[in-house]
């Protein structure tokens, strides 16, 4: 069987489970050499396993000044707690070997505000280093450079360490990979396909998502699943249109991709800073929230079912609507929704991190999530 | 005939500046040009081939260009391309003049060279250096003298609302001729005003457009383009080559453009205005099309297939 041939047959299980979830799932269809691997990192070898770490100490709510011992010891207890090691430099050597080509996948579509913190890339980066990967095979990755160059991630890790964004103009396609896409037509859209980032499939041997707790405008929340998916595909904006998002399903889609599903190995969603309202973005301040807290694992979507609380419960507290309300008479784009938590600008689809279970990408189920609570 | 055809193709100069400025003109290595009637004859003694301008021999087209809607935020949204090549499919053989402002006198050259048309361009007179590099860079192309390849015939019937139809099948990059009668050899007829071409679903030109991709598939597409959305194109060939025009539209570089062309052609060469050295990438022909990418263009690119 072709390889292209295969890879859509593999997919069209899960999809049709999907199916029963929501009828009206759009046609993609799934390029790629890469076959679909035995082990694939999500969701690893520890599904349904979360470790979260809380220090109050780690950021200051006031100054954003963040702690880095406390960080790093937020990283050390969180990786133990995940793999079972008493040390977690066997943690780190049980997914990193001295030979691999690691991409640090961050988040700053809501940078300066909120990014994948410097700091905790640089612990990161530091760990990855105790158990032999060289600085020159680190590659902190992103979409748009303009994002990644208000963080400076350069001052916070070794030198050597690579900081790649895939578009140095905004829909720039040199930096993605021709032969590996997702294809679908959403709304007509002429461009139709997502390519994935060329490193990704040319480069890294084994990925690191560092995804922030965040909520989402269009899927809800935006945790592991949709760094990983929207911030390795170029084109996916084009997945919104009006009231619509195709969020629900496109998200999962892509983080199925190989051999983006195979390399991306663990994730650390980095909860230091939070965004209640108006994420991805973070222009108001008003709406960013400290949960100082981190989770490890190699299940993104038994993360992102946690965050989906983290979120909504934020939001219940500030008298906000639910990430869950898909009502339509609250979408109101145009009205104000950046500085209004109390209407949508599109349906929601926090339902996305369902899907991508039915994808075969984790646990969501929440009485199969194994939590281990850690307080520093 | 050769040079005859040459000249025929490339796109001429209007140059309504005093004879002062012949030095500048020549220096720019352009010696045939139109100019103000009754003026040609001072040009003539500076050593040009001048010839008068007679509006009434030339149809004035809009200059090219793209409009951002800077105030629209959606993510979906794409930018308003204004095109011609609508208009040259649909007019045929006439001789076509263009007043252009500063900045689009390469853009007008190009479009007029990629549907072959006679063209005299009027561009803003600081632009007299890049509108004679462009020239250049059509000498160097050289002519191919083949048809324009189409898969849809629409049938004219005068109206505006078919131009706007062909203009929206133009910024869809689906590839039409103008027929006079429905005509087997296309993949897809379109008669407006036929049972499965309602006058009253042409009223919204752009989801008539939607419905003729639909119909025609992206697969039968002729060619299909990935990574840009300002940037259009015109196809010539025949059974063993095919000359693909790609005319972007922006102001602004392309950073990667994706091509894919149907049917299977094993070398492809690249030829980019004002980019040296230019290369196709990631090339590959296989199950049923050619794709390749290229890394950087600027206002025009010419790409010709082999088989």
């Amino acid at each position: 069987m072709e390889r292209r041939a295969f890879l859509q047959a593999a997919a069209s299980v899960p999809v049709a489970l999907a199916a029963e979830l929501h009828q009206d799932l759009p046609h993609y269809r799934i390029v790629s050499r890469f076959p679909l691997s035995e082990h694939p990192g999500m969701p690893g070898p520890y599904p349904g396993k979360v470790a979260r770490v809380h220090a109050e100490k780690s950021i200051d709510a006031q100054s954003e000044k963040v702690d880095v011992p406390t960080v790093r010891d937020m990283i050390s207890q969180g990786m133990r707690a995940l793999t079972g090691d008493a040390d977690s430099r066997d943690s780190w050597a049980r997914i990193f070997t001295a030979s691999d080509v690691v991409g640090i996948k961050v988040n700053c579509s809501g940078a300066p505000g909120i990014m994948s913190t410097p700091e905790v890339v640089g612990e990161i980066a530091r760990n990855l280093g105790l158990v032999g990967v060289k600085p020159e095979q680190i590659w902190i990755y992103e979409r748009f450079r303009d994002q990644v160059d208000s963080v400076h991630y350069d001052r916070y890790v070794p030198a050597g360490v690579h900081i790649w964004t895939a578009e140095h103009s905004r829909g720039a396609i040199r930096g993605y990979d021709p032969n590996t896409y997702a294809e679908v037509n959403f709304f007509g859209e002429d461009d139709t396909r997502s390519n994935l980032a060329r490193p990704v499939s040319e480069q890294f041997t084994k990925i690191i998502n560092v995804p922030n707790m965040k909520d989402h405008g269009a899927a809800g929340v935006t945790g592991c699943l949709k760094n990983i998916a929207y911030g390795s595909f170029s084109n996916v904006a084009r997945s919104h249109s009006g009231s619509k998002t195709n969020t629900y399903s496109f998200i999962g889609t892509l983080a199925s991709v190989e051999p983006l599903r195979s390399r991306t190995v663990l994730q650390i969603m980095d909860g230091l800073r939070g965004v209640w309202h108006g994420g991805p973005f973070s222009p108001n301040r008003k709406f960013r929230f400290y949960p100082k807290q981190m989770m490890f694992g190699t299940d993104p979507v038994a993360i992102d079912r946690l965050l989906l609380d983290v979120i909504d419960d934020k939001r219940k507290a500030e008298h906000a609507i639910s990430v869950w309300d898909r009502s339509t008479s609250n979408v109101k784009p145009g009205h104000g929704y950046d500085n209004n938590p109390s209407i949508n600008r599109f349906i929601r689809e926090p339902g996305h991190i369902e899907y991508a279970s039915t994808l075969g990408l984790g646990v969501y189920d929440l009485k199969k999530i194994q939590a281990t609570k850690i307080e520093i | 005939m050769l040079a005859f055809f040459l000249a025929a193709l490339l796109p001429w100069l209007y140059w309504d500046q005093g004879p002062d400025t012949a030095k500048a003109v020549k220096q720019a290595q352009i010696e045939q040009l139109y100019v103000p009637a009754g003026h040609e004859a001072v040009w003539k003694a500076e050593g040009f081939d001048a010839r008068p301008l007679r509006a009434a021999q030339f149809v004035t087209v809009p200059a090219p260009g793209v409009q951002y809607r800077m105030d629209v935020a959606s993510a979906t949204s794409i930018p308003w391309v204004d095109a011609n090549g609508w208009r040259f499919e649909r007019g045929g053989r006439r001789r076509y003049y263009y007043v252009v402002d500063r900045g689009k006198a390469t853009l007008a050259a190009a479009e007029a060279y990629a549907y072959g048309v006679e063209a005299v361009i009027r561009p803003d007179p600081q632009d007299l250096a890049p509108f004679a590099r462009i020239l250049a860079f059509l000498r160097g192309i050289g002519p191919v003298e083949l048809p324009g390849l189409a898969n849809v015939g629409i049938v004219d019937d005068g109206s505006a609302q078919t131009g706007e139809v062909m203009n929206l099948l133009a910024r869809r990059n689906l590839m039409f001729h103008v027929v006079t009668a429905p005509d087997p050899r296309y993949d897809l007829n379109v008669q407006i005003g036929n049972d499965e071409y309602p006058k009253a679903e042409a009223a919204n030109p752009a989801a008539f457009a939607a419905k003729i991709r639909q119909k025609l598939t992206d697969e039968k597409r002729l060619i299909r383009l990935f990574g840009s959305d300002v940037v259009l194109a015109r196809l010539t060939g025949d059974d063993t080559q095919v000359r693909v025009h790609l005319i972007n539209y922006s102001g602004r570089k392309v950073e990667g453009l994706r091509v894919r062309v149907r049917g299977e052609y094993g070398h492809g060469s690249l030829s980019v205005f004002e980019l040296d050295k230019a290369t196709l990438t990631d090339y590959s022909a296989a199950d049923g099309g050619t794709e390749f990418t290229i890394p950087e263009m600027s206002v025009y690119a010419i790409v010709d297939l082999k088989k």
